[in-house]
């Protein structure tokens, strides 16, 4: 049971980082961006041809981040223009549409140029014991990766100017605009935090198992499950809600089957909408 | 001039609202636009800061342009503006609220000194949320956060929207003692012997038209003015 748990932590993290990216993009504008696992498989498909080209794995790794990043970025510019220009119903349902159509695009030219590609990053040595629980150097490393950029977040989201910034435009954009912040600035800039933390995902991930050119479509469920949960906007609910999710996925998926994990991931999704519709940090 | 508008046209969706506006504010000067619901007062205003693209005409700020510039670059320049709704940010406490006024730089001491000395009922109110506060402590925060840009320029949407009788002239006091200040205030207000109580000029806005301007005293005077505003057969 506590090897169960710890695994689902140390799963949970993943989940609350991959949530941060997709929460505060819907928080800035109403875009759930369905493309969101996409970036991550663009950034592993990056670091393993970087590899493979002599690169360092963590000069590889920065490489890659930084083309989802990009990647965010550039869809900011180009197909959200219109979207932002909506008011916020045929905003929601304008940006799922055109997300959705960038993930098909993005999957399916991947999946063209290289089927087989993904991503496994294999750090060896023997595994390190936690609590009596032996855990791979791997997942070691991801989990305090992801556990430090997730100190660096919440710090930054909490005390910074432009941080601060950032939350004001998700609780009221024209009192943001009223102060000076311009709400277009802010959301280009988080789209590519969304982007990078995608591509972030995607390296940790492959520390523990193999993230394949297919698995885009995963990613960004879970994203969404998270950011639900959470509380869209924000980022301490996110990795919150990772962690209690990773528990979650884990104990269904040990004790009832993996076919299971899934749905009951969505289950915890759709019971958070019935019972608290805004999420556990939601404002 | 601190502010300039000239034959300022504003709408909404192709629509003509307020047209052939001409106004101006001198620097420490306290103006206040009047006019019964609908006039258009709200929309002039928002054509001012930027949350409203001018049809046509000129605004500008100490001889400069800003005619089509965004909102945020309007309140950049040192143009504060309190819309009647307040958009406070509901889930962040007070302090930071004000905080947040001074976007992007750090707000200055003398600035938060005044605030607290022009709304000491905010003071023992730092870390509680703006979205638990009363429609009155609302509005303090809201002018707060306003003061706390040190803008050169005020402009208050019906600052006592939403407030009793005694809340409401409260309010016009803070106001007057600002303009003891120095501080340059455009108030748009259909309260008008509040408005009148502290500004040095005003306007009548109808239908969209500015259709007599003055001081309090001569407004307070006008016939039009006394049947249509103060209720005075
Ligand atoms: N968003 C909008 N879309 C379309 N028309 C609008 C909009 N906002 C205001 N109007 C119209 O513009 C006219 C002027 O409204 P405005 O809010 O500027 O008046 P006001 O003088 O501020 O009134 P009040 O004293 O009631 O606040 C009204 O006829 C109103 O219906
Ligand atoms: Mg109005």
């Amino acid at each position: 049971m506590k090897a169960v748990i710890l695994d689902g932590i140390i799963l949970g993290l993943g989940f609350g980082l991959l949530g941060v990216g997709m929460t505060l993009v819907y928080g800035l504008g109403g875009v759930l961006n369905l493309a969101y696992g996409e970036f991550a498989v663009l950034a592993a498909i990056v670091v393993a041809q970087a590899i493979s080209g002599g690169m360092p794995t963590v000069l590889a790794a920065v490489l890659g981040i930084l083309a989802a990043a990009t990647a965010g970025v550039l869809l900011d510019l180009s197909l959200m223009r219109p979207v932002y220009r909506q008011s916020t119903g045929h905003r929601v349902l304008l940006g799922l549409m055109l997300t959705l159509g960038l993930a098909f695009v993005i999957e399916g030219v991947l999946t063209w140029r290289d089927p087989l590609g993904g991503l496994t990053i294999s750090i060896g040595g023997k595994p390190i014991s936690i609590l009596g629980v032996p855990i791979a150097v791997g997942s070691v490393w991801a989990a305090l990766i992801t556990l430090a950029v997730g100190v660096v977040l919440l710090v930054f989201f909490a005390a910074t100017t432009f941080g601060r910034g950032v939350r004001s435009v998700i609780q009221d954009e024209l009192g943001a605009r009223l102060v000076g912040i311009s709400p277009s600035l802010v959301r280009t800039v988080i789209f590519g935090l969304s982007g990078a933390l995608a591509g972030l995902v995607a390296v940790t991930q492959s520390m523990t198992s193999p993230l394949t050119v297919s698995g885009g479509f995963n990613l960004t469920v879970y994203a969404l499950i998270v950011s639900v949960v959470g509380g869209l906007g924000s980022v301490a609910g996110a990795f919150l809600a990772g962690i209690l999710l990773g528990i979650v996925d884990d104990v269904s998926a040990r004790y009832i089957g993996s076919y299971i994990s899934d749905i009951v991931l969505l289950g915890a999704a759709a019971l958070t909408i019935l019972v608290r519709p805004r999420g556990l940090f939601g404002s | 001039m601190l502010l300039e508008v000239s034959t300022l046209a504003a709408g909404y969706l192709g629509q003509t609202v307020v047209q052939g506006v001409n106004l101006e504010v001198s620097p420490g000067e306290v103006v206040a636009i009047i006019g019964s619901n609908g006039a258009g007062k709200t929309t002039l205003m928002r054509a001012i800061a930027g949350l409203l693209r001018p049809m046509a005409g000129r605004v500008s700020l100490a001889g400069r342009d800003m005619t089509r510039w965004p909102a945020h670059r309007v309140a950049g320049a040192g143009v504060a503006y309190v819309p009647a709704e307040r958009h406070l940010f509901p889930a962040m406490t007070v302090k930071t609220n004000l905080v947040l006024g001074a976007y992007p730089h750090r707000p200055q001491r003398e600035a938060l000194e005044l605030v607290f000395e022009i709304f000491p009922a905010l003071k023992p109110r730092l870390q509680q949320r703006a979205g638990t506060l009363s429609g009155g402590q609302q509005q303090m925060v809201a002018v707060g956060r306003a003061l706390v840009a040190q803008p050169r320029l005020l402009m208050l949407d019906e600052p006592s929207t939403g407030l009793a009788p005694k809340l409401a002239k409260d309010a016009f006091e803070a106001l007057g003692s600002l303009k003891g200040r120095g501080m340059t205030l455009l108030v748009a207000e259909q309260q008008v012997p509040l408005a009148l109580s502290v500004a040095d000029r005003g306007y009548v806005l109808e239908n969209g038209r500015i259709t007599l301007e003055g001081t309090p005293h001569e407004l307070d005077r006008n016939p039009e003015v006394r049947r249509a505003y103060l209720g005075v057969a």
